[in-house]
C-alpha cells in the first residue's frame, strides 16, 4: 500500500464569474520515502491539488466536489476536522511558496515553531524551545538560540524559507509537501535549499511532493514526475523517462522551452503558441488541443484518460507522438 | 524608544504656542467683543473702555499675548469674562472631570461592543449574520445622536420607564446607561467597519494558512495569529478617539444633562469668553498630541516591525 494515494480528487471553486474547474480527477500515488515532481505552468492546479489532499482549500469558494486522499489507509476527505488537524503538520506538513508571506509578522519565529510541537508531540514550552532550537540549527541558522526569538522582517527570504522547512520538519512528518519552496528565491539560495531538503530526506526518510514549473529542479531531485495541464495530468513517468523520451506534446513542448547547456548548435528556444484554456469554461475533449501540434478530430470530443505506453510511463492523448507527425509545423 | 518620545515631547510646547497665537489672534481680531456682550449693545462707550482698560483688552496683540503665555506657564489662565471671578484653571477642570469619565465610558463600550461584533461579521463572511452586522452598522453609522437620542428617551425613558432620561450622577449610576448606550453607537459601528474589513484582509494572508497547515485549532488560528494582526489598524481609529476625549460634546450634553466641557465652552463662544475658549483650545490640542505619541509607542509594543529611532 503506497503511503499517500489520491484517486479521482476533483477540486471546483465557485465564483461569480463561474465554476472554475481547478482540478478535474487526478490520481497518483506517493510511495514511502519516495519523491514526486509535480510541474506545470502557473494555474494549471498544482498548487490546489495539494491544498485540497490537506482540506485546506478556502471553503467557500472552493469546495472538493470528488475522489479519495488515502493517507495510511485512512481517507482524509472523509475524517473530521480534529483528525485532519491531527494529520496537518503533524504527519503530512507543508511548505509554502513565498517565504516572505509565509510567516506571522507578529510572532517571534521560535514562537512559531513551538506551537506545533507544543500541540502535536505535547512538549511543554521548555521542551518545545530545546527542540526548535535543534531544528533551526539543522537547517542551517547560526546562533539559534538568540534567532529564534527574533521576528520574521529580520530574517532574509532565504533564511525565512528555511524556517518554514524547519516548521514543516518540526514533527517528524511522512510526507513533506512543497510548494515551489523555492519560486521566490534567487539561484543560489535555491540551490541551497534544494541541497537541504535532499539531506534532510535521507535523514528523516520522509517521502516528498514538490511543485514547481522549473523541470530543471525536478530533474535533479524526485524520481518520478507529473505533468499537469488544465487540472488533469497529462502525462506521468519516471524522471528518466520523462526528460529522455516525453510523450505527451504538452511534455515536449515543456522541455523543448528549456535553454540547455548542453548544446552545441544554436537554435530559437521553443515557444508554445496560445493560452491555458480559461478553467470557467472548459470545453469537452482534451484541454490541450487547441494549442497541440498533433491535434486530430478526436481529440475535441473526448478527453483521453491517462493509460500506460510503457511500463511505468503513462500519458493522457489520443496521439501516439512517435510514429505520427506534427500536423502543423513548429514555429 | 526613550529619545524619540522625549524629542516628540519637547516638540509640544512649540506646538501649543503657535496653536494658542492663531486661537488668540482669531478671537482678538475676529467678530464679537466680550466686553459688549457682557454689558449690552447700548453700553455706555465710556464704562466699555474702562472695563476694556480693567480686563487688559486695550493692549497691543503680542503684549496680551506674552502676557497670557507667561501666566499659563505658571497655570494662571486667567478669569472667565462671563463667570466673574471664577478662574478658568478651576472652572474646566470640574466639567473636564465629568466628560473625560463619561467618554472613557462610552469608548470602552464602543470597543467592548464593536470589535467583537466586527470578528463575528466576518467569521461569518456573506452570510445572514454577516448581513445583519453589516446592516445595523451602517444603520449606526448613518444616523445621528440628535436623531436617536429622542427616540431613545421616549421608548426608554418616557413610555416603559426603563431608564432614567440622563443627568449625571457619576459613571456608576443607573442615569449614565442611556446616554452611553446612544453614543457608543457610532464608535462602535466604526469599530466593526474597521475590525471586519482587518480581519477579512489577514484571514486571506499566506500565514493564516501556515498556521492551519500547523494543525491548529481554528480558536487558536483566529485568536493568536489573525487577531492580533487585524487589531493593530486599529490603533490609530483608537488614537484619534482617545484625542477626543477631552472634547465633549455639546449636543449630547445639552441633551442628556450632563455638566461637561462641552457645554461650558459652547456657552463660552457665544459670550466671546477668551479665556475659557483659549484653554479650551490648547488643552484639545495636547490631548491630540499626547494621544498619538501614546498611541505610537503602542504600536511599537504590538507590531516588532515598527523601530523608532
Amino acid at each position: 500500500m503506497a503511503l499517500l494515494e489520491i484517486k479521482g480528487l476533483k477540486t471546483r471553486f465557485f465564483t461569480e464569474d463561474g465554476v472554475v474547474h481547478a482540478v478535474n480527477g487526478i490520481s497518483y500515488d506517493l510511495e514511502e520515502g519516495g519523491t514526486l515532481g509535480i510541474v506545470g505552468e502557473s494555474g494549471c492546479g498544482k498548487t490546489v491539488s495539494v491544498l485540497s489532499v490537506m482540506r485546506l482549500i478556502p471553503e467557500p469558494p472552493g469546495k472538493i466536489v470528488g475522489g479519495e486522499v488515502l493517507f495510511e489507509g485512512r481517507d482524509i476527505l472523509k475524517m473530521d476536522p480534529d483528525d485532519v488537524r491531527k494529520v496537518r503538520g503533524n504527519r503530512i506538513a507543508m511548505v509554502f511558496q513565498d517565504p516572505m508571506t509565509s510567516l506571522n509578522p507578529v510572532l517571534t519565529i521560535g514562537r512559531q515553531i513551538d506551537e506545533a510541537l507544543e500541540l502535536h508531540m505535547g512538549m511543554d514550552k521548555h521542551q518545545a524551545r530545546q527542540r526548535t532550537i535543534e531544528l533551526l540549527e539543522t537547517v542551517g541558522i547560526a546562533e539559534a538560540a538568540d534567532r529564534a526569538d527574533d521576528y520574521p522582517h529580520q530574517f532574509s527570504g532565504g533564511m525565512r524559507q528555511r524556517v518554514m522547512i524547519a516548521m514543516a520538519l518540526s514533527c517528524n512528518p511522512r510526507v513533506l509537501i512543497a510548494d515551489e519552496p523555492t519560486t521566490a528565491l534567487d539561484v543560489t539560495i535555491q540551490a541551497q535549499i534544494i541541497e537541504l531538503v535532499k539531506r534532510l530526506r535521507e535523514d528523516i526518510g520522509m517521502a516528498i511532493v514538490w511543485i514547481t514549473h522549473d523541470l530543471g529542479i525536478i530533474a535533479g531531485l524526485a524520481e518520478r514526475v507529473i505533468v499537469m495541464y488544465a487540472g488533469y495530468i497529462v502525462e506521468r513517468a519516471s524522471v528518466k523517462d520523462l526528460y529522455g523520451d516525453p510523450r505527451h506534446p504538452y511534455t515536449i513542448g515543456l522541455l523543448g522551452s528549456l535553454p540547455r547547456l548542453d548544446e552545441t548548435r544554436k537554435r530559437r528556444l521553443f515557444s508554445m503558441r496560445g493560452l491555458p484554456p480559461d478553467l470557467i469554461d472548459l470545453k469537452p475533449g482534451c484541454p490541450f488541443a487547441p494549442r497541440c501540434d498533433y491535434v486530430i478530430d478526436r481529440c475535441w470530443e473526448e478527453t483521453p484518460p491517462l493509460e500506460p505506453v510503457t511500463l511505468g510511463h503513462e500519458i493522457a492523448c489520443w496521439v501516439d507522438v512517435k510514429s505520427s507527425q506534427p500536423s502543423k509545423p513548429a514555429n | 524608544m526613550v529619545t524619540y518620545v522625549v524629542r516628540r515631547l519637547l516638540w509640544l510646547p512649540f506646538l501649543l504656542l503657535i496653536i494658542g497665537l492663531i486661537t488668540f489672534a482669531l478671537g482678538l481680531y475676529g467678530p464679537g467683543d466680550p466686553v459688549l456682550v457682557m454689558m449690552g449693545q447700548h453700553a455706555n462707550p465710556e464704562a466699555a473702555a474702562r472695563v476694556r482698560h480693567e480686563l487688559g483688552l486695550d493692549r497691543p496683540f503680542l503684549v496680551q499675548y506674552a502676557d497670557y503665555v507667561w501666566k499659563a506657564l505658571h497655570g494662571d489662565f486667567g478669569e472667565s469674562l462671563k463667570y466673574r471671578g471664577q478662574p478658568v484653571g478651576r472652572l474646566m477642570a470640574k466639567r473636564l472631570t465629568v466628560t473625560v469619565q463619561f467618554n472613557v465610558v462610552v469608548m470602552a463600550v464602543g470597543v467592548a461592543v464593536g470589535i467583537p461584533l466586527g470578528i463575528l461579521a466576518a467569521l461569518n463572511r456573506n452570510n445572514l449574520i454577516d448581513y445583519f452586522i453589516v446592516l445595523l452598522t451602517v444603520a449606526g453609522i448613518s444616523l445621528p445622536v440628535l436623531a436617536i437620542a429622542p427616540i431613545a428617551m421616549w421608548f426608554l425613558a418616557a413610555r416603559f420607564h426603563l431608564l432614567p432620561s440622563g443627568g449625571w450622577d457619576g459613571i456608576f449610576s443607573r442615569r449614565i446607561i442611556m446616554p452611553t448606550l446612544v453614543l457608543a453607537i457610532g464608535p462602535a459601528a466604526v469599530f466593526v467597519r474597521q475590525t471586519r474589513a482587518n480581519m477579512l484582509e489577514v484571514l486571506d494572508q499566506d500565514y493564516v494558512r501556515t498556521a492551519r497547515a500547523k494543525g491548529l485549532r481554528e480558536y487558536t488560528v483566529i485568536v493568536a495569529h489573525a487577531l492580533r494582526n487585524a487589531l493593530i489598524p486599529l490603533f490609530t481609529i483608537f488614537g484619534l478617539m482617545l484625542g477626543g476625549l477631552v472634547g465633549g460634546g455639546i449636543i449630547t450634553e445639552s441633551i442628556f444633562g450632563i455638566p461637561g466641557i462641552g457645554r461650558l465652552v459652547w456657552d463660552a463662544f457665544g459670550a466671546r469668553d477668551y479665556p475659557v475658549i483659549m484653554a479650551y483650545t490648547l488643552l484639545v490640542a495636547m490631548a491630540y498630541t499626547l494621544a498619538n505619541l501614546f498611541v505610537d509607542v503602542c504600536y511599537r509594543f504590538v507590531d516588532p516591525r515598527i523601530r523608532y529611532g
